[in-house]
Formats: structure tokens, C-alpha cells, sequence
């Protein structure tokens, strides 16, 4: 079977993925692509819907015996499944029900605030032909507005609420167990990926978290997420990021 | 066997998820319907189940379980029954993005509509102090701005103009992805069709200018299709408002070949 995945630097979904194909030992062909210069968009899949309108943004790519494929936890479910080795969802359906609600409020609630206080940090840069073949007209938009430097105070401030909120409930989470779902799964990694690179950008929300500061070291050392850290190119990929989920339109 | 209650409102949109999954899995359950337009899942009763005040919640012995889409994803794993989630990894990869392509991505512009057009005026003539008290007792910040907005209609021209776009966009993938198979994630009928129902069975309804037989006759063909069978008439039947008796113009037969559509 071919498999092939399209990926940024080890990050945001693109660590989820490349996280999961590892630990999971699927053999895959790896391309490293720029998401933050908006490469995605140069893809030959780049306007199949599941590509142009994936809710992620510019997330990874995996493309399966040519059908492309998106959303980091919805691929490392797909991994799971295919792939050899421990298991990286609970066993039972109720574990993987709080594991699939721990993750959807990461991907709703968290994903879109790291995002978009990391694009302010370091603003993703893609050049106009490129940004102009981009599907999704609200994912366009995002882009406009994160090169215009047009970023909104209140999302600003409600992103970082966000973060303080996530490590908030990890802290409590974690009393008593060394990974969020009992068992190292996608949730440890999902959750690390999205707040790795929120240390330097919200330092007020780690302070006094001996737990989730320990569980951030636990899941680097992972072997599987070591492996991927390992492919970065920049000093500090969890400083690196692309255009992300839009934040909630309900306010 | 550990018994199983739903809170619910209407068999429609998050409700109407894990409804109709434990209707198709033949799964026996106490109904518990809260009246959304009563606010009945802001009161001190439904909060002592949810404290987060989201319908529906489910309880299946003593654990408490919410967010619908998860929810039916533990239903089809938990109980006998037809399976619901493909054998195949990537066809259960495929079911998985739709569902969360409709549930953050359409589902939102589609209610933020419905909520103008239905849910706000349905509660606009209540006593403006019972209103008022009712929104201080909403849990989460979010909802109690989406009620605020939909009770005073305070929804932008532009906000709502980028959810009739995304409506009208959504309806054109739907229509194209169910060109190529049977259902819309695999070749059997699954977790995403439910959800996908959920959403657009008011379709012929509300948007009959996007949605006919002429322009999405893929669409139709689904919509009626999941109708007939006999766990949705039983869902839908349990609807109480005008609402969810849209339903009913699924009941038309699908115009044959070389008929007028």
C-alpha cells in the first residue's frame, strides 16, 4: 500500500502525525513541505475537499493509495488502526470516548488559541500566487489577516484564557496518572502538540502546573515524539506554525 | 445490562445524533426530552446530569457521557446491534472528517440561521425578566452569547451572509461526495449518514432553492432514503414542534427515470 505524508516541521498537527506514523511503525514515504510558506497549497491534492476544506487548516497531508487525507487525530486514529504495536487509544469504548472528547475539545477550543497566538508570534509567510490557488475563502481570509497583521485584541486575550484553561484541566487531569488517558494515547499527543510552543508565549499559565510541566517532558522524551522532534529543521520547531482552525464564529 | 437514558430535545442536529444511532442499534432507552425553547437544560435538575448545560447528554448506568458525535461512536461500540462504523481504517478515517466537517464547520452556519429564523422568535415573546434570568443561568460563555444573539436577533449582515455562503458550499460537496458512493463516507450506511441526516433533512424545506430534485438530486435520493428506514420514521416520530416535521417531505417518492423531476 502506498502511503505518503505530506508534513511541516514537527508541531502542531503535523507532530501528531508524524508522532502516531512512528510509534505506530507504519512504513511511509515522508515529504517535509513548508506550511508556514504555505506549501500545502502547491500539492497536487491541494484542491480535493478533503485537502482545500479540512477544518484544520494547514495541517498535514497523508495520502493513501492516492486518496489524500487531513485532521491530525482523525490520521493518527486511521495509524492506530493500520500500524503494529501498543495500542495509542484506551481499550475500552468508554476510555476512547473520553479520549475522543478530550481531543475534540483540543481541536476546537485549544488548537484554534495556540494557533493564533503563535501566527502572531511568528507570522506564516506565503507569497501572493500561492495564497490566491488557496480553496477555502475562510481559510484565505485567515491568511489575509495574519499578513495584514490584522490580529483582535479580544481574540488575543480569549486565546490565551484558552491555554491558561487547557493546562488548567491537564494539571487536574494528570492527579494520579502520568499520561491524560491512563495509557500514553493520541490525546498526550494531540495536547502536546498544540501546547509545546505556548511555554514562551503564555508562561503565566504553566506557573505553579507541576504536573503538566512534568507530563511536557514525559511526552518529549516519548520515543516516538523524540523521533519526530528529531526531524526538525529550525532550532525550535515548537515555535514554527501555520494558519490554524478558525476560532469559534459563535463568539 | 446497564440501562441507558438520553437527554434530548428534538430529533434534530446534536439531539437527533445519538437518537437515531441507538434506534438503529435497537437499543432501548428512557427518553428524557428537555424543552431547549423552556430552557429546560439550563435548570438545576439537568445541570446536576450536565454541568455544562449541552444537550444531549447520555446515561448509561452511572457514567455520564456527552458531545454527540463521541457519544454515538461509544453507542456503536458499546451495543450489539448493526455496525455503524465501518470495518475499513480509512473508510472509518473518511466517516470521522465528514462528521467533523458538518458538526464545526457546517452544522454551525446552518443553525446559526436556524436560530434566527426559529429558536429566537420562538422565545421572544417570553417575559423579558424570565429571559434575562434564564441566560444568567447558562453555563458556558459561549452559549450565553448565541442566546443573546438569537433572542434580540442580533445577528450581523455579514455573519450571516458567510453562513448562507458556507450553506450553500456545503450543500454543493454534499452533493458532489455523494456521487461517488452510496452513502456518504463508505459503501455502507454509517455513523456519518446519521449525523449527515441530522443536519440536512430540513433541507428541502428551508433551502429548496439550493436543495431539489433538479440541483442535488444525489442529496434527495440520501435524505429519503435514510427516511425510509424504519429507526429514523421512529426517530422522527418522537419530534414535538414544527420543526422537526419537516421531515415530512421526505415522504414524496424519488421521481424515476424520464419523470419529471
Amino acid at each position: 500500500m502506498s502511503t505518503t505524508l505530506y508534513h511541516g516541521e514537527p508541531n502542531g498537527p503535523s507532530l501528531t502525525v508524524l508522532a502516531a506514523l512512528f510509534a505506530k511503525q507504519v512504513p511511509a514515504e515522508r515529504v517535509h513541505i513548508d506550511l508556514a510558506r504555505g506549501e500545502r497549497h502547491r500539492l497536487a491534492c491541494a484542491q480535493e475537499p478533503q485537502v482545500a476544506m479540512s477544518v484544520e487548516g494547514e495541517g498535514p497531508v497523508l495520502v493513501v493509495e492516492g486518496e489524500p487525507m487531513t485532521e491530525s487525530v482523525f490520521l493518527a486514529c486511521y495509524l492506530d488502526d493500520v500500524g503494529q504495536g501498543a495500542a495509542l487509544r484506551p481499550a475500552d469504548p468508554y476510555g476512547r470516548w473520553e479520549m475522543m472528547t478530550w481531543c475534540r475539545q483540543m481541536i476546537e477550543r485549544t488548537a484554534p488559541a495556540a494557533a493564533y497566538l503563535g501566527c502572531r508570534a511568528r507570522p506564516p509567510r506565503a507569497d501572493s500566487a500561492l495564497l490566491a490557488r488557496i480553496g477555502s475563502v475562510d481559510l484565505r481570509a485567515r491568511w489575509e489577516a495574519i499578513q495584514a497583521g490584522n490580529f483582535s485584541e479580544n481574540h488575543l486575550s480569549d486565546s490565551r484564557t484558552k491555554i491558561r484553561q487547557a493546562i488548567e484541566k491537564i494539571e487536574q487531569r494528570l492527579q494520579g496518572r502520568e499520561w491524560l488517558m491512563g495509557t500514553f494515547s493520541i490525546a498526550d499527543i494531540e495536547s502536546y502538540a498544540w501546547l509545546a510552543g505556548m511555554v514562551s508565549l503564555v508562561p503565566e499559565a504553566f506557573a505553579a502546573k507541576p504536573r503538566a510541566s512534568a507530563w511536557l517532558e514525559r511526552t518529549r522524551a516519548e520515543p516516538a515524539v523524540a523521533r519526530a522532534l528529531a526531524l526538525a529543521r529550525s532550532a525550535d520547531p515548537a515555535a514554527v506554525w501555520s494558519v490554524g482552525p478558525e476560532i469559534n464564529r459563535w463568539g | 445490562m446497564h440501562s441507558v437514558t438520553l437527554y434530548h430535545w428534538e430529533p434534530n442536529a446534536n439531539s437527533g445524533k445519538p437518537m437515531l444511532a441507538l434506534m438503529e442499534k435497537g437499543v432501548a432507552f428512557n427518553s428524557h426530552y428537555l424543552d431547549l425553547l423552556s430552557f429546560d437544560q439550563h435548570k438545576p435538575e439537568y445541570l446536576a446530569v450536565n454541568p455544562q448545560g449541552t444537550i444531549p447528554a447520555m446515561l448509561h448506568g452511572e457514567r455520564v457521557l456527552t458531545e454527540s458525535t463521541a457519544i454515538m461512536e461509544y453507542v456503536d461500540e458499546v451495543f450489539a446491534g448493526p455496525k455503524l462504523m465501518p470495518a475499513d481504517p480509512r473508510d472509518r478515517w473518511r466517516v470521522r472528517w465528514w462528521m467533523k466537517f458538518m458538526d464545526q464547520w457546517l452544522a454551525p452556519s446552518f443553525s446559526m440561521i436556524g436560530w434566527k429564523v426559529f429558536v429566537g422568535p420562538a422565545v421572544r415573546d417570553k417575559d423579558p425578566q424570565e429571559l434575562q434570568a434564564a441566560i444568567e443561568r447558562i453555563p458556558l460563555p459561549e452559549r450565553r452569547v448565541a442566546w443573546r444573539k438569537a433572542i434580540s436577533g442580533a445577528f450581523g449582515a455579514e455573519e450571516l451572509e458567510e453562513s448562507r455562503r458556507r450553506v450553500a458550499l456545503g450543500i454543493r460537496m454534499l452533493e458532489e461526495e455523494l456521487t461517488k458512493r452510496p452513502w456518504l463516507a463508505s459503501n455502507q450506511y454509517s455513523l456519518a449518514d446519521i449525523n449527515g441526516f441530522n443536519l440536512a433533512y430540513g433541507l428541502p424545506v428551508v433551502w429548496p432553492e439550493l436543495s431539489n430534485d433538479e440541483l442535488t438530486p444525489h442529496i434527495l435520493r440520501w435524505l429519503r432514503t435514510i427516511y425510509a428506514r424504519p429507526a429514523t420514521k421512529a426517530c422522527w416520530a418522537m419530534g414535538r414542534t414544527s420543526m422537526a416535521k419537516r421531515v415530512a417531505v421526505l415522504e414524496q417518492p424519488q421521481p424515476g427515470p424520464g419523470q419529471p423531476a
